[in-house]
C-alpha cells in the first residue's frame, strides 16, 4: 500500500520536475524492467537480449502505426503479441541450456535480431531507423500533447504493475522463485523446468513488447538501437540499480537510470561513468540494488532512535 | 500387491554398471529397506525409481503400469515423492513456501496459475500445513529455509516429500548428518509415516533400519545379493561377508 501511495505520488509530481518526454520515458522504461525482472529476478535467468522482444515489437507496431493507421489499442495488442511471440521464439531456444550458455544465446539471438533489422531496410529504414511514427488519437483525446501522452503511459504503467504483481504473487510466481532457487528439486515436485522458464520469457517478453511500442509512439521513431544488445544492457543495469531482488525494484532501477541519463548526459559527455561506479557499489556492497540499501538505512535509523 | 516393480532394472555409466539386474518388489504399505556398502548404488537405484535417470535396460512398474523412461517431473505426478540425501530445498524461501511448491504441484486443478492468489488453493495449503506440522516445524512456516538448523532442514527435506501427498515415498538416507538425537527424532518421524505410506527406506544406520523395516533388500556392487525380514538379514552369511569384509576379500 505504501508503496502504491509513493508510485502515484511520483505519477503526479515528476512531469512537475522533469519535461513530460524523459516522465514518460521513465515508466516506459519501468514496464521494460518489470519484464525483464521476473526472468533475472524472479526466475534467475539472465537474459542479456531483452531489446529484441522490445525492438520487434517496435518496429512491427510502428509500421502499422505508420502505415496503416491503426489505433492504439490494437498497436498495443501488437505490441505484446510480437513481443511474446519472439520471446516464445528466443526462449524456447534459450531454456534448452543454463547458466552461461543461456546469457550466450539470449545475447547471440539478439545480434541475429539486429542485424535483421539492420539489412532489411525497406521496412526498418536500417541505420537511418523507423522514422514518422504517429501517435493518434484516443477516445477523442490528442495524445500529441506530451502531457496527455504521459497520462496515458502512466495509467499504462500502473496496469503493468498491477498485471506483474498478480503474477509474482501467484502460483506461476512461486514455482519460478523454487526454480530459481532449486531447479533439480522444483523438477522433482513435478515442474517441467524448461516449460516454465519459457512462460517467463513469454511473459516477460509481452511486457517488454508493451514497452516497445510506447517508446516508439514517445519519440516518434524507432532507431536500430532500439533493438541493440546496449538497450538489453541498459535495462538489466537499470533492474540490478534498482534491485531485482524485488516488484519495485525495476521501478526504481528505471527512475534512476533515465533521471541519470538525461540529466547527466547534457552536463558532462562522459555521464555513463557515474553509471559505472554506481554499479560497483551496487555489485560490492548492495546486492539488493537501491531497494536493500534504502531497507538497510531503514533499519539503521530504527535502530539509532 | 506390489506398488512398485522393477524388472532387471540396469544402469551403466560407461564402463561402470552401478545397477546391476535389479528386481525388486514393493508390496503396498509396506517399509521396504535398501541397504548396503557406500557405493553399492543405492542412490542410482533411486534415481532410477523416480525418473531422474532413464535406466539402459529393464523395466519398471508403478501399480501395473509400465512407466519405464517417464521424466521425473511426471513421475512426480504418478505420487512418487523423494527425499534426498543431500539437503535439497528452496533456501531463500519460507518453509511454508518450501512444502506449498510440492503441495501444489499435485493439485487436482491449476486454474488461475497466473492470477490466483496462491492462499486461494484451500486443499493445497491445508495439505502444506499438515505436512510441516507432520514433521515437528509448523510454528516456523514462516522463516526462510536458510535460516534453519541443519536438522530441521532434514526434516523440511522430509516435509516437502510428504507434502506431495505421496503414494510411495522415497527416503534417501533422512538421517544423513544427524546428531544422535536428531536421529531419533527422524526414526520417530519414519515410524509415525509407516502404515500411512508405502516407503521405501535407503539407510546407513543399521539400528534404524533393523527398528522400522518390514523388508530388507541388500545390495553390493550394484546387485541385489539378499532380501528377507530384518530378522533373516541379520543372519544372512552374504550379507555379514558383504558389510564385515567383502569390499577388502
Amino acid at each position: 500500500m505504501r508503496a502504491l501511495i509513493l508510485i502515484l505520488a511520483a505519477i503526479c509530481v515528476l512531469p512537475l520536475v522533469v519535461r513530460p518526454a524523459i516522465a514518460s520515458e521513465i515508466w516506459i522504461f519501468a514496464i521494460f524492467g518489470l519484464g525483464l525482472n521476473l526472468l533475472l529476478g524472479y526466475t534467475g535467468l539472465l537474459s542479456f537480449g531483452q531489446s529484441t522482444f522490445f525492438g520487434s515489437a517496435a518496429y512491427a507496431a510502428g509500421y502499422l502505426l505508420k502505415h496503416y493507421a491503426i489505433g492504439i489499442p490494437l498497436a498495443l495488442g501488437v505490441g505484446v503479441g510480437i513481443g511474446a511471440l519472439s520471446a516464445l521464439l528466443v526462449g524456447y531456444l534459450c531454456v534448452q541450456r543454463s547458466g552461461l550458455y543461456l546469457i550466450m544465446l539470449t545475447f547471440a539471438l539478439n545480434q541475429l535480431f539486429y542485424f535483421v533489422a539492420y539489412q532489411w531496410t525497406s521496412v526498418t529504414g536500417g541505420e537511418d531507423g523507423m522514422p514518422g511514427i504517429p501517435r493518434p488519437a484516443l477516445l477523442g483525446v490528442d495524445l500529441r500533447d506530451p502531457q496527455h501522452y504521459y497520462v496515458l503511459v502512466s495509467a499504462l504503467f500502473l496496469i503493468a504493475l498491477w498485471l506483474m504483481k498478480r503474477i509474482v504473487e501467484s502460483p506461476l510466481g512461486k514455482i519460478l522463485q523454487a526454480i530459481r532457487e532449486n531447479e533439480v528439486r522444483a523438477d522433482a515436485v513435478g515442474y517441467n523446468a524448461p516449460r516454465f522458464k519459457l512462460a517467463a520469457f513469454v511473459i516477460g517478453g509481452a511486457f517488454s513488447g508493451a514497452a516497445g511500442v510506447l517508446y516508439a509512439m514517445l519519440f516518434g521513431i524507432v532507431p536500430l538501437e532500439a533493438i541493440g544488445f546496449v538497450v538489453s544492457g541498459n535495462v538489466v543495469f537499470a533492474t540490478l540499480i534498482g534491485g531485482s531482488g524485488s516488484l519495485y525494484g525495476p521501478i526504481i532501477g528505471s527512475f534512476v537510470f533515465i533521471w541519470l541519463s538525461e540529466s547527466m548526459s547534457v552536463m558532462w559527455a562522459r555521464w555513463p561513468l557515474l553509471l559505472g561506479v554506481a554499479f560497483i557499489i551496487v555489485v560490492l556492497f548492495f546486492r539488493g540494488g537501491v531497494v536493500e540499501a534504502w531497507s538497510r538505512i531503514w533499519r539503521f535509523s530504527k535502530r539509532t532512535t | 500387491m506390489a506398488l512398485l516393480e522393477t524388472h532387471n532394472l540396469t544402469k551403466s555409466f560407461g564402463a561402470l554398471t552401478a545397477v546391476n539386474a535389479v528386481s525388486l518388489r514393493i508390496e503396498s504399505g509396506a517399509l521396504h529397506s535398501i541397504i548396503g556398502p557406500n557405493g553399492a548404488g543405492k542412490t542410482t537405484l533411486f534415481n532410477l525409481l523416480t525418473g531422474t535417470f532413464a535406466p539402459t535396460s529393464g523395466t519398471l512398474f508403478f501399480d501395473g503400469k509400465d512407466i519405464t523412461g517417464t521424466p521425473s517431473h511426471r513421475i512426480a505426478h504418478l505420487g512418487l515423492a523423494r527425499s534426498f540425501q543431500r539437503t535439497n530445498v528452496f533456501p531463500a524461501l519460507s518453509l511454508f513456501d518450501n512444502v506449498w511448491i510440492a503441495a501444489f504441484a499435485r493439485s487436482p486443478s491449476r486454474r488461475g496459475l497466473t492470477w490466483r492468489r496462491t492462499d486461494h488453493y484451500p486443499e493445497a495449503t491445508e495439505r502444506a500445513r499438515a505436512a510441516l506440522s507432520d514433521v515437528g516445524l509448523g510454528e516456523k512456516a514462516n522463516q526462510l529455509a536458510r535460516e534453519i538448523s541443519h536438522g530441521e532442514q532434514r526434516q523440511l527435506e522430509l516435509a516437502i516429500a510428504l507434502a506431495a501427498a505421496p503414494r510411495v515415498l522415497l527416503l534417501d538416507e533422512p538421517a544423513a548428518g544427524l546428531s544422535p538425537e536428531e536421529t531419533r527424532q527422524v526414526v520417530a518421524l519414519v515410524r509415525t509415516l509407516k502404515g500411512r505410506y508405502t516407503i521405501v527406506l535407503i539407510e546407513h544406520k543399521m539400528d534404524i533400519i533393523m527398528n522400522v523395516s518390514d523388508r530388507i533388500s541388500v545390495m553390493h556392487f550394484g546387485a541385489l545379493i539378499a532380501e528377507g525380514t530384518p530378522a533373516e538379514i541379520q543372519r544372512n552369511p552374504d550379507v555379514r561377508r558383504a558389510y564385515l569384509g567383502g569390499v577388502a576379500a
